[in-house]
């Protein structure tokens, strides 16, 4: 075979034919965000080794960094079959706290919903979150007939959920508006939802807004799960989604105080809002409970003495 | 054991050798029998519960001045303006005083429900600070509650659309501040007094101020006339600053200030040997001294100056005032001169000193040699009360590695400033006169210093002025140890050890001259008699 | 008579360069093309022609770099060889009605000297150094006196040149003065090159002869706005700033001052090291000619301003984008001939021969050197600007030297 020839043969080799102008583009299937199929995760095979990998390292670490208290985990004890356990949201630790809090057996039987456009926008990052903690994705800003079916789907084969109805993080470590996703499920496949309230684990990882600086710093956590919450006939999913957030506030209040004065506060309906006070962003940043905050400097240092033991007060 | 307070030591055959800094180092010179060394006060003890003693002096201020928690009201437009990172030196340990008063005044604001809260940083023409600074400064708790919603500046004063004129003083000086500032229903300012030249009128009438206010006290025929600028009574600096701190006052701005001092408590536990007498270092003192010249002697000069200025000082509040600027900086300067002053008999011929890593314009940078030139000349040489500890005519030692080098995001107008107009001149007035305007207004500089981390291209005059008053009262400034281009540039002689540059002074001030050394850091201020 | 003649001998030729490129410019004659000879003075081409004996003859920048194997390709075939270099000339006239006047050589070989009649378009207008016909006509190929086989050159006893080449100088005038006619001349008219340097800001890169010259040819004829100098070596700073200079900054400092003193802005922007101005200056005069001097005068000048060639280039690599994107003009300046004044056209020889004696160049001649120590004066030439010199010469007064020399070589 002459030079030319053999030239000619490599690049017809290698170059990819060029398209009649005429003629439709066949279009490439996206396979994340909200299309990414996690079947694959739920095999007994991947489930056993979730199991492995979650019980005999990610929650023993998280454990050990966040030392989570639980509270209240006696209303799930009690019920049989699926459940949508709905919680404030303000760091990446509140997953695997949540999962810790849950009987194993359940564990081993629950999904998270994750953000399509943040745990699946690529392809090793989709895999990751679905092997790891058994994501799905989910929408964030709106019910997507898609995620919903899926999850739908999958409460009915008899898998918990658990969703953060605030639809991500707090940024600034109020909460904000729940959002109807859990509610419509509930109704949807008539299961009750837990509502949770998570103490602390902003001070430990938040997720702040620039130019602030998350940084990691283990620390103490509370986990409070309040009576299961079921879904009725003539309330709609908006409003039963405003009775989850009143219930997760009235946690909020108990954790910050105790049991008797919150449900003092509760019947006189002034339980503070998961929102924070109405004020100016910095009033609203300094309000701020210590437990959500990251940034608190302990009191009280005596300057004097040349220790430097922080008074944790 | 209470601490003791400065003392002047006579130099005799059994007085160990002396330690000068050198910039990142320092090195040991023997002294002639009969110099004199000035050393420091001892730190003073400091306050025993500093957050008590903020709340308490917000609540009880000075002069006429309600107590703050009844100046705030839900409606109102408050600012906080404080001081930046050229204060202290170095850096103190978190938490920073500023942090602890910003923290209580918020506080009180919050409990108030004071909903239009801004934080200035009173930057003058220094450099912008980095995230990480105001972060050091403020506290996280602070700085995340306000960076993020853009209640946090720094000061910008050539943003025209946020400074406003409130006049002119009786000088027809023009008084030029922060709009934000100056339209609050009240402006806190919070400072720290590490010298005497800070607080008073000046931190609002300079630290809030534009280019256009400033050069009527930032010049040299006022720099000449500030005898010295760390005494205000004696310092036409002053005298300005006082003066449009009225026009200020006049314009209804509401000033609540806030003044700190901090004791000389300088260095951490490793550098200890730093601030004792060199007649009592102990052991670890001397072990601390010869390992740590040693480990210098093999590090490469980035690293050490990397070292030296991560060090944070264990600097303790010793006082706080709040209220009423006047009376306010009078109770202030009573404690720096408690903390500081030390009692000299009479002016020598030579004043030596040796220069450290650091000046307030150089944190978390290089110390070029326009920095070293103020240092020695315009800070060190002015720590006096009275007349100079070296009299008219007379010579300064100083022993600096001074390197050709500079930071060129921090000090752009440096590297111009050394390289072109030092080379023509090294008189001060020719200076101002020809290159001072364009210095100014180059927009080049102008960009830089809004935008990036530069000193303003003005800045680097200033330093030279600085020196004015030395510059006029010496006949030579020698440098130990400096990098020889680079002191000849600045019009002074390099000497190679310290015995040299004593003969080359000897020729200007005659055989067998008088001493005295200025033993410092930590600080101090001669009450020279 | 003696002579220091330049051979086609492409050995000697790669020598020269191989060792220019190792030790040093103007290390290398003594290995290169150049050799010290006992030759047959030149013949009389024609009539309007008469002899010179030289007195004095410099060293120019672009003989060094033709006896460094340097220069570019293109000037083989304006030359002719052998050739005695030497274009710098001030001599005795020998023979003929003006025996024994001194003159100065202005030495491009043009139309009027070569017998062209009619001359060519440029030269009609005086432009002597633009002449189309340098290769053809009564003479060799050779642009020059000094690169021609036919004229012989300054570096030797004697040479040739026509009547229309020569320039009288006053009874007053020292010969050291009078050699530094010819580069002056250069200058000015590199000066002149660009309108836009009267009242312009401009920057002089170089401080060899050729640089200080045009600073005072800036100074004298253009006076621009600014007049800032890039200069290395003390000596130089002193001159150039005696010359005329506003300011005098090292190369490492070019872009930064040009910064300062045009108030312009800089790239990069986060002012850690400026690569270049995003204003500039109206005018570069490149009196280096070297692919970083040009890279450099590229990062100075304005938008739309002009870099005017006026030391030698060679064949250089350069990024022609900025020139390109901020439609940047350059320009050559080459030579002399007529320059047009306020007060008419002049002879730009005529011009330099005021300016010499104005500003008091014949200072800049350093040193000088006979022919026989040819070698060492190259070398000095060269590392003229190291060593704190400007001009080399040979001295070829002497004739007693010469007379000797010629016996020695005969022996």
């Amino acid at each position: 075979m002459s030079r030319s020839a053999a030239r000619e043969l490599a690049l017809f080799l290698l170059r990819a034919p060029t398209r009649p102008a005429g003629v439709e583009a066949p279009r490439l299937k996206s396979r994340t965000g909200v299309e990414y199929p996690t079947e694959w995760a739920r095999r007994y095979a991947v489930r056993l080794a979730r199991a492995m990998v979650l019980d005999d390292v990610t929650l023993p670490l998280v454990t050990a960094a966040a030392r989570p208290a639980f509270y209240g985990r006696d209303a799930l004890e009690r019920l049989e079959g699926p459940v949508i356990v709905a919680a404030n949201h303000a760091s990446h630790l509140d997953t695997a706290i949540l999962l810790a809090s849950l009987p194993p057996k359940r564990r081993h039987h629950t999904v998270v919903a994750a953000a399509a456009d943040y745990f699946f926008d690529r392809h090793w990052k989709a895999a990751l979150s679905a092997f790891s903690l058994g994501a799905i994705p989910m929408e964030r800003v709106k019910v997507n007939r898609r995620s919903a079916d899926a999850a739908a789907a999958l409460i009915e084969e008899g898998w918990s959920l658990i969703i953060f109805p605030e639809g991500g993080r707090s940024p600034h470590g109020w909460g904000q508006e729940f959002k109807g996703g859990a509610a419509y499920l509930a109704k949807r496949c008539q299961v009750p939802v837990a509502p949770v309230h998570l103490r602390g684990t902003r001070a430990i990882l938040p997720k702040v807004p620039e130019p602030a600086r998350s940084r990691f710093r283990p620390g103490k956590t509370a986990v409070r799960f309040g009576e299961l919450l079921w879904p009725s006939e003539e309330e709609d999913a908006r409003r039963f989604a405003a009775r989850i957030e009143a219930a997760v506030a009235l946690l909020a209040d108990e954790a910050e105080g105790d049991w008797w004065t919150a449900r003092l506060r509760a019947g006189r309906a002034e339980t503070p809002s998961l929102r924070g006070p109405a004020v100016s962003p910095w009033r609203r940043a300094w309000s701020l409970p210590a437990s959500a905050d990251p940034s608190r400097r302990p009191s009280g240092r005596p300057e004097g003495s040349a220790a430097t033991a922080w008074d944790e007060g | 054991m209470s601490p003791r307070p400065g003392v002047v030591l006579e130099v005799d055959r059994s007085t160990p050798p002396t330690l000068f800094w050198h910039g990142e180092g320092f090195r040991l010179e023997k002294l002639p029998v009969g110099s004199r060394i000035v050393y420091a006060p001892e730190p003073v003890s400091p306050l025993a519960n500093p957050d008590s003693a903020i709340r308490q002096a917000l609540e009880n201020p000075l002069g006429d001045s309600a107590p703050l928690s009844s100046l705030l009201r839900p409606e109102m437009k408050l600012t906080i303006a404080f001081d930046d990172v050229s204060l202290p030196l170095p850096p103190m340990r978190a938490p920073d005083v500023r942090q602890r008063v910003i923290e209580a005044v918020l506080q009180m604001a919050a409990e108030k429900g004071v909903d239009d809260v801004q934080l200035i940083a009173a930057l003058a023409l220094h450099r912008r600070m980095t995230d990480d600074e105001l972060r050091h400064i403020l506290g996280e708790r602070v700085f995340n509650a306000f960076a993020p919603y853009g209640l946090l500046r720094q000061h910008d004063a050539e943003d025209p659309s946020n400074l406003v004129h409130l006049g002119f003083t009786d000088e027809g000086e023009d008084v030029e501040i922060n709009k934000r500032a100056a339209e609050s229903d009240l402006l806190i300012y919070v400072n720290i007094n590490l010298v005497a030249m800070d607080g008073g009128h000046k931190s609002v009438a300079t630290g809030l101020s534009s280019y256009k206010s400033l050069k009527h006290h930032h010049n040299v025929r006022t720099m000449q006339h500030s005898r010295s600028f760390m005494d205000m009574h004696h310092s036409e600096l002053h005298t300005s600053n006082w003066r449009m701190g009225k026009v200020i006052a006049d314009a209804g701005v509401k000033v609540f200030q806030i003044e700190t001092t901090l004791n000389t408590d300088t260095f951490p536990e490793q550098f200890r040997f730093l601030q004792r007498r060199e007649w009592e270092w102990a052991l670890a003192d001397r072990a601390g001294f010869f390992a740590s010249s040693r480990a210098l002697e093999r590090t490469p000069p980035g690293l050490a100056r990397k070292i030296f200025h991560s060090i944070k000082a264990p600097h303790c509040l010793a006082s706080v005032q709040a209220g009423e600027v006047g009376p306010v900086h009078a109770r202030t300067l009573e404690h720096v001169h408690r903390q500081q002053l030390v009692t000299v008999e009479g002016q020598s011929d030579i004043l030596t000193m040796g220069l450290p890593f650091i000046s307030p314009y150089n944190v978390n940078s290089i110390m070029n040699p326009i920095l070293v030139a103020c240092l020695g000349l315009g800070y060190f040489f002015n720590l006096y009360r009275g007349r100079p500890l070296v009299r008219e005519g007379g010579v300064v030692i100083m022993s600096h590695p001074t390197p050709w080098a500079f930071n060129p995001v921090h000090h752009p107008s440096y590297i111009d400033f050394f390289e072109q107009v030092l080379a023509e001149t090294t008189d001060m007035f020719e200076i101002e006169s020809k290159y001072e305007t364009t210095f100014a207004t180059d927009p080049w500089y102008i960009h830089l210093y809004r935008t990036g981390h530069a000193y303003h291209g003005v800045h680097p005059f200033y330093m030279w002025y600085w020196c004015a008053h030395a510059l006029s009262h010496l006949s030579r400034v020698i440098v130990v140890g400096g990098e020889r281009a680079a002191v000849r540039r600045l019009g002074f002689s390099p000497a190679s050890t310290f015995s040299d540059a004593l003969e080359m002074a000897e020729d200007a001030v005659g055989r067998n001259p008088s001493i005295t050394h200025i033993h410092t850091p930590p600080l101090l201020i001669a009450d020279v008699q | 008579m003696k002579a220091l003649v330049f051979e086609r001998q492409l050995a000697r030729f790669a020598a020269s360069r191989l060792v220019s490129d190792l030790s040093g410019s103007g290390r290398g004659v003594g290995v290169g093309p150049l050799e010290l000879l006992e030759v047959e003075p030149p013949e009389l081409p024609g009539p309007g022609w008469v002899r010179l004996e030289p007195r004095l003859a410099g060293i120019c920048g672009s003989d060094i770099a033709t006896l460094d194997g340097r220069s570019s390709r293109y000037f083989e075939d304006v030359v002719s060889l052998p050739f005695v270099p030497g274009h710098e000339i001030v001599a005795d006239v020998r023979g003929g009605p003006k025996d024994g006047e001194r003159v100065v050589l202005e030495p491009v070989l043009s139309c009027t000297v070569r017998g062209f009649e009619p001359p060519c378009d440029p030269c009609r207008r005086g432009e002597r150094g633009r002449c189309e016909r340098i290769s053809f006509g009564a003479l060799a190929p050779g642009l020059q006196t000094g690169y021609c086989a036919d004229t012989g050159g300054g570096w030797s006893g004697g040479l040739v040149a026509h009547e229309s080449q020569l320039l009288a100088i006053p009874e007053e005038m020292s010969d050291e003065a009078a050699v530094m006619i010819e580069p002056t001349a250069c200058a000015i008219h590199a000066a002149l090159r660009s309108e836009r340097a009267q009242a312009g800001r401009v920057l002089v890169l170089g401080a060899g002869t050729l640089g200080l010259l045009t600073i005072a040819a800036l100074r004298s004829a253009v006076s621009p706005s600014l007049l800032v100098a890039v200069a290395k070596h003390p000596e130089q700073r002193r001159w150039a700033k005696r010359l005329g200079a506003d300011y005098v900054v090292a190369p490492a400092e070019a872009v930064r001052a040009t910064r300062r003193l045009t108030g312009s802005l800089a790239l990069p922007v986060d002012g850690s090291v400026i690569a270049r101005v995003t204003g500039g200056l109206d005018v570069v005069y490149d009196c280096v000619g070297s692919h970083s001097s040009l890279a450099s005068a590229l990062s100075v000048v304005r938008p739309g301003g002009e870099i005017v060639l006026v030391g030698m280039p060679g064949p250089v690599k350069v990024d022609l984008a900025p020139l390109w994107q901020r439609e940047i003009a350059l320009r050559g300046a080459y030579a002399y001939g007529t320059e047009q004044t306020a007060t008419g056209p002049r002879r730009t020889f005529e011009l330099a021969a005021e300016l010499v004696a104005t500003a008091g160049l014949e200072e800049l001649v350093s040193s000088t050197y006979p022919l026989e120590r040819y070698e060492e004066a190259i070398a000095h030439a060269a590392a003229a600007g190291r060593r704190g010199a400007v001009k080399v010469v040979f001295d070829l007064r002497r004739r007693g030297d010469r007379r000797l020399g010629g016996e020695k070589e005969n022996r």
